[in-house]
């Protein structure tokens, strides 16, 4: 969470990347980014909300993304949100993660012990905090532990077991399967990304979610 | 694809990934020489870390025994 004494500042903020420098500057994935952005999971309904929060005295104006190239939650999310920027008419700015260490520690998830990314920030037009969201929404992270516990059941593993506990032998069927089972779920993770957008928009200015 | 070495377990790592770091650590703790390849480098090593798997950290042996992931997390995806 935002700390009173922040490393945002208005300065601060137009030192991040804008997204095309973002992915000119990237050594991987420059692909990826471009697949995702071409296959945007927005709908106008989506377009429509966030272009009315935008309008809001006190909607949001700014974007603060932190990422890393390398990462696949990052490739996934990221380019969504440089869309909703831009119908939006907001200004997005990324920080490297690895490079800005001060952010990040603001935006810790996981009890403070995790620096998962994405982490997107939204601001007023001042760089005042508005709401932000992390990695994967509420239900990709219900729907990863569900798939979880499912193959458990099919490798007859016990309910308490955990990649850490599992005998090394089952270990990497029990990784390989679970992959397996939540790569296909990616479209619908990148749909319910965008939904926990909305909802915390909606809820931080009290702007009824529909568009 | 052949490891330069064939005698080594080759790593294939993002060194900003948690679970890398770990394992790293783990295996200079143990003795265990490997050879490490930064996927975050390089969209070469990129890609052929994704005919191993999905995420990282993954260790192929020189036995051709794959391994992604270390002891309690499932590791970055990739």
């Amino acid at each position: 969470m935002p700390q009173a004494t922040t490393a945002i500042t208005p300065a601060r903020f137009e030192q991040g990347l804008a997204y095309a420098d973002f992915v000119a500057q990237a050594a991987v994935n420059r692909d990826k980014f471009e697949l995702y952005y071409n296959d945007s999971p927005l709908s106008a309904d989506d377009i429509s909300f966030f272009r009315k929060a935008t309008a809001l005295a006190n909607g949001p104006a700014r974007i603060l993304a932190l990422a890393e190239a390398w990462c696949g939650d990052v490739y996934r999310e990221l380019p969504t949100v440089a869309r909703v920027a831009e119908a939006a008419g907001m200004e997005l700015r990324v920080f490297l993660r690895d490079e800005n260490p001060d952010i990040m520690d603001e935006f810790l998830s996981n009890d403070g012990k995790s620096r998962a990314i994405p982490v997107f920030v939204f601001y007023t037009n001042e760089t005042r905090y508005i709401t932000h969201f992390t990695e994967r929404s509420a239900g990709a992270h219900a729907e990863l532990a569900a798939i979880t516990n499912e193959v458990k059941l099919q490798l007859n593993l016990p309910p308490e077991a955990t990649f850490a506990t599992v005998p090394e032998s089952e270990r990497q069927v029990f990784l390989r399967e679970v992959i397996k089972r939540i790569t296909p779920r990616f479209p619908q993770w990148r749909k319910e990304s965008i939904e926990e957008m909305r909802a915390l928009l909606s809820a931080a200015l009290r702007l009824p979610n529909r568009g | 694809m052949a490891p330069v070495n064939d005698q080594l377990p080759i790593v294939y790592t993002i060194r900003g990934c948690d679970a890398c770091v770990k394992l790293l650590r783990k295996f200079q703790t143990d003795g265990i020489v490997f050879e490490e390849r930064r996927v975050e480098l390089s969209q070469t090593l990129m890609d052929e870390a994704r005919r191993y798997g999905d995420v990282v950290p993954i260790v192929v042996w020189p036995d051709g025994k794959v391994e992604q992931g270390f002891e309690g997390t499932l590791g970055c995806f990739i």
